[in-house]
C-alpha cells in the first residue's frame, strides 16, 4: 500500500508540490516496508483532465492516500469515489517532513 | 383590494469544496477617492474558481455546486460584475459567508494538515490519529 505525494523535484528536500494533477513527480512511500522511489508524473503536460488521469493512474498502483498543496474539484470527486484519504500540508511543506510525520503515526 | 403577500422561496445551500483562504483584496496605488466596498459570498468565490481558475464548463461547475445550471449563472455572472466594479471604482474586496454548505474536509491542528477523513461519522487524522479534529470552514 502506497501513499503518493506530488512533488516539485525528485528528492526527499523537495517540496510538496502546491498542485496535484500537474506535479512534475510523485514520491510513492511504500507504507509496509518504508521505502520510496520518485516517478514522473505523465501527466503533467496533458492539455486537460490530468488530475483524473493522475488519480486513476495511482489507485491503480494501489495507492491509499494523496498529499498535496491543492486538488482541484473534479480530482476531489474522483478520489472521493475511488475511496482514497486527500491530505494538504501548509504551503512549503517538505517531503522528509511529511514522512517524519507519517513514521510517527507507524510508531 | 387584498395584497397578496408571498414569501420568496428559501435559497438552497450551495456546496463549496473550501472557503477562501483570504479575507479579501485592497487596491493599492490610488488616485482618486475609492469606491464601496465589494462584498464576495462564498458560493460567489467558488462559481468563480470552478469556471475561470480550474475551467470547468458551467454544467460541470452547476453540477459540482449541486445547483441548476440557470442558478449557476446567476452567481456567476454576479460574482464577475461585482470583480469589475471593485476593479474600475477602486474598491476593497471581502469574503463573506453565504448560502454554502462545505464538502467534507477536516484540519489537525497538531500535524498542521487539512484532509478528507476515511470515516466521516468518526474523523481521524491520517497522520497523529487525534480525533480532536475539526470540520474545516
Amino acid at each position: 500500500m502506497f501513499v503518493a505525494i506530488s512533488a516539485v523535484e525528485n528528492h526527499i528536500a523537495s517540496a510538496v508540490d502546491p498542485h496535484f494533477g500537474r506535479c512534475a513527480w510523485f514520491c510513492l512511500l511504500d507504507s509496509i516496508q518504508g521505502t520510496w522511489e520518485f516517478i514522473e508524473n505523465p501527466f503533467q503536460h496533458d492539455p486537460g483532465h490530468a488530475g483524473c488521469d493522475a488519480a486513476d493512474f495511482l489507485a491503480d498502483k494501489g495507492v491509499f492516500m494523496v498529499i498535496a498543496g491543492r486538488f482541484g474539484s473534479m480530482v476531489v470527486e474522483r478520489f472521493r469515489e475511488l475511496g482514497i484519504q486527500m491530505v494538504i500540508p501548509e504551503p512549503g511543506t517538505y517531503i522528509q517532513r511529511i514522512m517524519q510525520q507519517l513514521n510517527q503515526n507507524e510508531r | 383590494m387584498r395584497k397578496l403577500c408571498r414569501m420568496a422561496r428559501s435559497i438552497k445551500n450551495r456546496r463549496i469544496q473550501m472557503a477562501p483562504g483570504i479575507g479579501g483584496f485592497k487596491p493599492h496605488g490610488m488616485q482618486h477617492r475609492k469606491g464601496p466596498d465589494v462584498f464576495i459570498g462564498f458560493e460567489e468565490y467558488e462559481a468563480l474558481k470552478l469556471c475561470d481558475y480550474e475551467m470547468l464548463t458551467q454544467a460541470e461547475a452547476a453540477q459540482m455546486m449541486q445547483i441548476s445550471r440557470p442558478t449557476f449563472t446567476r452567481i456567476y455572472e454576479k460574482v464577475r460584475q461585482k470583480i469589475a466594479r471593485a476593479f474600475v471604482e477602486g474598491s476593497a474586496i471581502y469574503f463573506t459567508g453565504g448560502h454554502v454548505k462545505m464538502a467534507g474536509w477536516y484540519h489537525c491542528s497538531r500535524c498542521q494538515i487539512t484532509f478528507t477523513p476515511e470515516m466521516e461519522a468518526a474523523p481521524v487524522c491520517p497522520f497523529c490519529s487525534s480525533s480532536l479534529v475539526q470540520k474545516f470552514s
